[in-house]
């Protein structure tokens, strides 16, 4: 795991609120309920702060924000370099 | 818009060059298609509903994602005399469940001709479409190109016939669909323009609204296309995860007008990083209008704050009382001073339902904010619970009476009959009239009543919330019968920031109780501390009273054994 994915990781366990919850790179947030849609938006500039990107809106849906992996995956893809 | 005989007409007459649309997706990629182009595409898409045997007075059922292709749908189907409806796209942040039987409901009630899905609609939710034998489910393909010259009969039906059905409520679940035909509409749009002094040359709308609601439909669609106003719109969830993009595109395009509930003047402000906000400019700003939840001063205040140093004028912030039942606005705060605010006192408002001034700032105060004044031709009467009209200054039931008020409920008779009664609407809401504006509190079935006292659920979940162990907006306070005092009582549900701080509960209680009696000068009797995500929450992702309610009545069998002796009773 990246030094980012185990940040973004920390940051989630803060966000869930539910510390007895074990979040790993491929545990379901936005599907399973973990993650509500107010808070989606401090999951994107967390991940933008992380990557060091601008993920245009428009270019992202939830289910590209389920996991870890798949956040930073799709910043790779979508996330365009910051000005 | 008295010469247009419907809203099709409306559409017709708008400069075929002059931009309508804009579907903005990011700062690189949007869509514009002019008046012209959108009657084109509305065209070619009647020719589509027309192929699959839809004519004059059917019910064309639109489910798509928000966009060109949703409306031109929609504008295709009212180019027959059919009557469409837009119902919510299923998302996330719909439960399932819920949706599903939402969707069989409101399908079942429209018994519509053609329901319109787009490609990505998911096939798990088809069986709860409800079609009958003589309806028919249709796939809008992406890519079509849309044929030149589809002949469409000449409309010449009278302005009374049905336009469109929207629902009272962004979900599926409630099966109000609205009835509104082609005269009421462009009343009310005529109204709203008086009210608004829109300017044709300057005036742009920004839309993050979902179309199925009546701020969506009305204010950000029907009215730029009977206006022909431009309107630049994202969708709701690319707004909800990116809310700075209001700013941007404002900025963007100059928009003037743009409608928004309550929460959205806080949301906002909060989640824009103050390093960012700077970059943008709302000078272009004339009216941004705090519509369908009640007006909180302190909610535009945040908001203000945070835009000022950004152009945002203090005035531009307005406010409008809205349902779908009137189309839309039955108030508009004034254009050059926004709403009034009032300070009143708390013991008079709560035990004698009475509205009287105080210094603002006084002890024991509660403050309202004005949704503005009536529109031309729209009748005010507020009444008390036996249905005696209430003099100004006094908070009881709102009934509203218009010219574009709506005729009844689809298919709903029942509903109708107890909604509309002698021409005058029962809309459910309390609040007051003063010196010409109309006040809203809250809803009449959120209200508690405690020893006589009303009491608004959202004053004592505003003072539990603002305390540090507990979570912002997951707060419910509700009445809950006590038979041996004959009267409700106060009971809190709140769920805590972290679990940890459930071993601390009787301390946090204990504040609780003290800013509550400070606050408002009430008790609450129980305060039940939850971990996160304890409470239900609605399809807007705000904590849903109903269902929490419900959720702790079966969990504690000690309220279900009150509210079981009051029905009993």
């Amino acid at each position: 795991m990246t030094p980012e994915a185990q940040q973004m990781i920390e940051h989630l366990v803060l966000l869930i609120r539910k510390p007895n919850v074990k979040v790993e790179e491929n545990t379901p947030l936005v599907s399973s309920g973990l993650i509500d849609s107010m808070a989606l938006v401090d999951l994107l500039q967390k991940l933008e702060d992380l990557t060091h990107t601008r993920i245009p809106p428009g270019k992202v849906q939830p289910k590209d924000l389920d996991t870890v992996a798949l956040m930073f995956a799709t910043a790779q893809r979508v996330g365009k370099a910051r000005k | 818009m008295n010469r247009f005989r419907n809203l099709i007409e409306a559409l017709d007459a708008a400069p075929a060059d002059r931009p309508f649309v804009t579907a903005w997706i990011d700062e690189d990629e949007s869509e514009t298609v002019t008046f012209g182009e959108f009657r084109k595409r509305a065209r070619f898409q009647a020719g589509i509903l027309r192929d699959h045997g839809v004519t004059c007075g059917n019910r064309v059922i639109v489910i798509m994602p928000q966009g060109i292709p949703a409306m031109t749908a929609f504008v295709g189907a009212m180019m027959l005399g059919a009557v469409p409806a837009f119902l919510a796209y299923p998302n996330f942040k719909v439960e399932p469940s819920k949706y599903r039987s939402g969707l069989a409901g409101v399908t079942a009630n429209l018994s519509a001709k053609v329901v319109v899905i787009d490609e990505g609609f998911p096939d798990e939710m088809l069986s709860y479409v409800s079609l009958n034998d003589r309806s028919k489910l249709l796939r809008a393909r992406g890519g079509q190109t849309p044929r030149t010259g589809v002949e469409l009969p000449q409309l010449d039906y009278p302005s009374e016939t049905l336009a469109f059905i929207q629902h009272s409520a962004g979900t599926t679940g409630l099966q109000k669909g609205v009835a509104l035909n082609h005269a009421a509409v462009l009343r009310q749009l005529e109204h709203l323009a008086q009210a608004l002094k829109i300017d044709t040359a300057i005036d742009r709308v920004y839309n993050w609204l979902p179309l199925y609601h009546d701020m969506g439909l009305i204010a950000c669609f029907m009215l730029p296309m009977v206006c022909h106003l431009p309107v630049v719109m994202q969708s709701p969830l690319d707004w909800v995860m990116h809310p700075e993009t209001m700013l941007q595109i404002i900025t963007e395009h100059k928009c003037t007008l743009a409608w928004m509930p309550n929460f959205a003047f806080q949301f906002v402000p909060r989640r824009t990083p103050p390093s960012r906000s700077g970059q943008y400019d709302l000078s272009s700003v004339r009216a941004l209008i705090n519509c369908s939840e009640p007006v909180r001063a302190s909610s535009m205040h945040e908001f203000q704050i945070a835009f000022a140093s950004i152009g945002l004028r203090s005035t531009a912030l307005q406010s409008s009382y809205a349902m779908a039942e009137n189309v839309f606005a039955v108030t508009q705060s004034d254009r050059q001073f926004g709403p009034a605010g009032i300070c009143a006192d708390g013991a008079e408002f709560r035990t004698k339902h009475l509205i009287v001034p105080v210094a603002d700032g006084t002890a024991g105060s509660v403050s309202f904010q004005s949704s503005g004044r009536l529109l031309p031709n729209h009748e005010v009467r507020i009444a008390s619970g036996s249905g005696e009209l209430l003099a100004n200054g006094h908070v009881g039931e709102i009934l509203i009476r218009s010219d574009n008020l709506f005729a009844g409920y689809y298919n709903r008779p029942d509903l109708t009959a107890k909604a509309i009664i002698d021409g005058w609407y029962h809309t459910g809401d309390l609040g007051f009239y003063l010196d010409g504006e109309l006040f809203v509190a809250g809803r009449k079935k959120d209200l508690l009543i405690v020893g006589g006292e009303n009491l608004y659920p959202q004053d004592i979940e505003e003072i539990v919330a603002s305390h540090p162990a507990i979570h912002d907006g997951r707060v419910v306070a509700m009445g809950v019968y006590n038979p041996d005092l004959g009267t409700d009582d106060i009971v809190v549900v709140a769920e805590v920031e972290r679990d940890a701080l459930l071993t601390n509960s009787v301390e946090i209680e204990r504040e609780l109780r003290n800013l509550v009696v400070a606050g408002i000068g009430v008790a609450v009797r129980t305060i039940f501390l939850k971990p996160p995500k304890w409470i239900v929450k609605s399809t807007a992702g705000k904590a849903s009273r109903s269902s929490t309610r419900e959720k702790l009545l079966r969990e504690h069998r000690e309220l279900n054994t009150e509210i079981e002796d009051r029905q009993s009773t």
